[in-house]
């Protein structure tokens, strides 16, 4: 049974089955929530380890080296903490001292900017990990636990890093199975130290200084430690398979066996992806594609994805990459593919193509894969292409231009030959089908938003739906208008990560939100969906009035959910919405819900589920009978020391956790 | 050039042991198992540390710190503890060769079958070997991955199959401890500054000195510029204990 989670909780828990001894840290954006979760189960007990409050993260990661060299250890970072911590990655590395680091992949900046990309990933190519990229919050999860095996497996005793893509990748809230501890512990055998550093017996000297001869010698060792990886992960991830039903392996071909089209990626924004291709897959007219998702991209198993690429056929490769690499021809990625597949398919090479995108924070959308794709399909047409990368998302600089005035005059002297030759085909861009279904809340941040998606998309889960809740985190203060968005698949087995952006529902948490200039709450809302409003004052009319929406297809509802929250003494109207949106959208049913809520609702609970009910019962679409004097919650303490992580872990405790510790 | 410059005895003051520091390594020497005494003068100076702990208590006798249980009566010591905890302290695993495993035919495998593995492996081919205790916690066979095999996993030495280096030939004075000079445990100054722990404290109470291993000294002058006699009649540089030259190159006299 999977429960809620969101990558930061999952690759918590990672670490937690994987029971690492020692957890020093130093919390810093986006993955600060997975250090705090295993703070507090230590402090409740659910967890023998020892953490530290380390001051830096350049101390963090001494202490999981110093750790690592008797018992296991791990923390997590992001972006600057992580290259604060490369001076001493690589004495992890250079000291085979196999300790692992969860990071949440985010821009390095200048400018700063806290949101997702790889930079901080490439920063630490060169340090000697072991490098992992997870593509959502279970995959996370998996390969910590695999990291562990990999690592500490005799014949490699390296360092790894598990990469997942920040917010997007972790903080978004879905449905995550839990491994038992009883499996893990079958999977994953305790730490056996090769040299401790407190066997009195046996003194050793770690980081002894070494002269050219020894250093050289050292560093053939490494190096052939290192050459061992691609073989373990490949065992650790079948034997996974066996064990918990989730093999892995080196990458994953998604898609036609036969492929003469290729995307290759690695991490969460394969989401998208993974919906194009399947839409695309067995289309007239279009030949085979494929989508390649990189999972171990430190060793990069070079020989492996050589062959796949020469048994599937694959003529052209475009491979996307959310980094840069200055100065060299491609990024990373990019270039280590094209390196791979010359050396072992020489001449049958498939032809290699880069785009960059997905920069800090930037959207990777549907149609960025449908564009890769049919870049793909001229370059296999023998069409020719850019020697260095292509970008997506800057409007001086398309990957498809047809007259000078669609780029920037420099480049244009530069590839207008290439633009000229490039064509665009309608086929790629067929749009997708809606098979996902789709609510947004627009809420002041503050206003407990995300709890109520968490706890709907809890509930969702456990009626046998797959949910997805990407809440928006930005540097907005508190009480600007934040976004957060829901998806509902309850088509199959298959999990979609991928937003539409068509949504069934658009929630307001606040009436104040229709008057926004730099909101346009209808923008992205299907034919027939449904409006909801938090208000007293308003009627149904009046708000169509307002959006100039009056002859429209579009239902309108609208909750006191204030009043509501007001009249039970609480300090957060999210309950009270949370009602009306079943009220407004029953996919998931209200019975159903109301017996997950019954359990996991935050305190004081009979309060809540009082204004999950009323909320839902005065959710209504007629004209309020009498217009109310506008009401406002009185700022509690508890409201001002709110933080999301709070909300979705402590209020909301996993049943699982509520069992384990009693 | 004046040969005995007036500052020389403040220098000396300076250079004096501390009375404090005396009496801390009379008790460091008392405080051996088998003297009562000494242990009960440390306890009669010493005085407990305001720490938060609430399991422990940390007790400063000198410049010596004993970590207790709280309320445990006599106090443990450090060295105590360390052979009160001989039986939990960490065991480094074994890694074994075949030929070891041939030889030693460790208990809890089944050797033959282990033998035939690594035969499988070839000569690169290793067990390792995790015990608690009496118990096996641990048997794997795996095939070492090193290529250069004078490099230990991880370039990590092991402190106790190195060999010193001889270093003699860094130095170009010869540096000898005069016996008669020298303070013995009373002292014990140089063997703490000595930066390649070359010197070596030699018997026990009266009549014990230092010496010098002539393998593993550099030469670098330290001991001879921190000695609390000034090197007067303890540090011979050359069979000399005085070359005003030195002197004044090092001291800046």
């Amino acid at each position: 049974m999977a429960t809620v989670l969101s990558g930061n909780g999952a690759a918590a828990w990672g670490f937690r089955l994987s029971r690492v001894q020692c957890y020093p840290y130093y919390p810093i954006t986006p993955s600060t929530a997975c250090s705090q979760q295993i703070s507090r189960w230590v402090n409740d007990g659910a967890m023998n380890t020892v953490t530290i409050n380390a001051e830096s993260e350049h101390s963090a990661a001494s202490q999981i080296i110093a750790a690592g060299k008797d018992v296991r250890s791990g923390t997590a970072t992001s972006s600057k903490g992580l290259l604060y911590m490369i001076e001493v990655l690589e004495n992890a590395a250079g000291g085979s001292i196999p300790c692992g680091l969860f990071i949440g992949n985010r821009a390095t900046g200048a400018p700063i900017n806290i949101w997702a990309d790889n930079s901080d990933a490439y920063a630490m190519r060169d340090s000697g990990l072991i490098q992992l990229f997870a593509a959502d919050g279970q995959e996370a999860l998996d390969n910590i636990i695999q990291g562990y095996r990999i690592a500490e497996d005799l014949g490699v005793r390296l360092p790894f890093a598990v990469n997942l893509r920040g917010f997007t990748g972790t903080h978004a809230y879905e449905g995550v199975e839990i491994p038992q501890e009883i499996d893990v512990d079958r999977y994953l055998p305790p730490f056996a130290p090769l040299n401790p550093l407190f066997a009195p017996e046996k003194p050793v000297t770690y980081g002894a200084m070494l002269s050219a001869t020894f250093y050289r010698r050292h560093k053939r060792n490494q190096m052939a430690a290192m050459s061992n990886v691609a073989e373990v992960a490949l065992k650790a991830g079948r034997e996974f398979g066996e064990i918990f039903g989730r093999p892995y392996g080196l990458f994953e071909w998604v898609g036609d066996e036969k492929a003469e089209l290729v995307v290759a990626l690695m991490g969460e924004s394969a989401s998208p992806g993974d919906a194009v291709t399947r839409h695309l897959q067995g289309k007239r007219g279009i030949p085979g594609v494929a989508l390649l998702k990189i999972r171990l991209f430190s060793p990069f198993p070079a020989r492996e994805i050589a062959q796949a690429l020469a048994k599937a056929g694959t003529k052209a490769l475009v491979v996307f990459e959310e980094g840069l690499h200055h100065g060299a021809v491609f990024p990373p990625l990019a270039q280590r593919i094209a390196t791979a597949t010359h050396l072992h398919l020489g001449t049958d090479a498939p032809k290699v193509a880069s785009v960059i995108g997905g920069l800090g924070g930037s959207e990777v959308r549907q149609d960025h894969f449908q564009q890769m794709f049919n870049l793909a399909d001229n370059i296999a047409e023998g069409r020719p292409y850019r020697t260095e990368p292509y970008w997506l998302d800057i409007a001086e600089d398309p990957i498809f231009a047809e007259s000078e005035k669609e780029a920037a005059p420099q480049l244009w002297k530069r590839w207008g030959e290439v633009w000229k030759k490039q064509a665009r085909k309608e086929k790629y861009f067929d749009p997708l089908p809606k098979n996902t279904e789709e609510i947004r809340i627009y809420s002041r941040a503050g206003q407990g938003a995300i709890t109520s998606a968490v706890g709907f998309t809890g509930a969702g889960i456990e009626s046998g739906l797959q949910l997805l809740t990407v809440p928006a985190f930005g540097s907005e203060r508190r009480g600007a208008i934040i976004t957060t968005d829901t998806l509902v698949n309850d088509r199959g087995k298959r999990k979609i990560r991928s937003f539409n952006r068509a949504w069934d529902v658009v929630i307001l948490y606040d009436d104040t939100i229709l008057s926004s200039p730099e909101h346009n709450v209808l923008e992205g809302l299907k034919e027939g969906g449904v409006l909801l409003v938090n208000t007293s004052r308003l009627r149904v009319t009046k708000i169509r009035e307002i959006l100039s929406a009056s002859e429209s297809r579009l239902r309108v509802f609208t909750v006191p959910a204030s009043e509501i929250a007001q009249g039970l003494g609480l300090s957060h109207l999210n309950m009270a919405m949370l009602g009306a949106l079943h009220r407004v959208y029953e996919k998931v049913p209200f019975e159903k819900a109301f017996g997950y809520y019954e359990k996991h609702v935050p305190r004081p609970r009979e309060s809540s589920l009082e204004a999950i009910q009323q909320g839902h019962a005065q959710t209504t679409d007629r004209e309020a009978v009498r217009a109310k004097k506008e009401r406002r919650l009185v700022v509690s303490g508890d409201f001002l020391d709110w933080r999301p992580e709070d909300h979705s872990y402590d209020l909301w405790p996993t049943a699982l956790e509520e069992i384990q510790l009693g | 050039m004046k040969l005995l410059p007036r500052s020389r005895p403040r220098r000396r003051d300076y250079l004096r042991i501390p009375s404090a520091r005396k009496r801390w390594i009379r008790a460091m020497n008392d405080s051996k198992p088998n003297t009562q005494s000494g242990s009960q003068k440390i306890q009669d100076r010493a005085h407990l540390l305001s720490a938060r702990s609430r399991h422990k208590e940390y007790l400063v006798s000198g410049r010596l710190v004993t970590i207790r249980d709280p309320e445990a009566g006599p106090e443990t010591t450090r060295s105590d503890a360390a052979n009160a905890g001989s039986k939990s302290h960490m065991v480094a695993p074994k890694t074994l060769t075949v030929a070891e495993v041939a030889r030693e035919s460790p208990d809890g495998i089944d050797t033959q079958k282990v033998l035939s593995e690594m035969a499988d492996i070839g000569p690169q081919a290793r067990l390792l070997l995790v015990r608690s205790g009496e118990k096996l916690m641990r048997a794997e066979v795996f095939e070492d991955p090193r290529i250069c095999m004078d490099i230990q996993r991880g370039a990590v030495v092991e402190n106790l199959t190195e060999k010193p280096a001889d270093v003699s030939g860094w130095r170009t004075h010869e540096f000898f401890i005069d016996t008669k000079g020298c303070l013995g445990d009373e002292c014990g100054r140089c063997a703490i500054v000595c930066p390649e722990n070359a010197i070596h404290l030699m018997g026990r109470g009266p009549g014990s000195f230092h010496e010098i291993d002539p393998l593993a000294c550099k030469g670098c002058f330290i001991c001879w510029v921190e000695c609390v006699r000034t090197a007067a009649d303890c540090i011979l540089v050359d069979g000399k204990t005085f070359d005003p030259t030195m002197r004044s190159k090092h001291f800046g006299e």
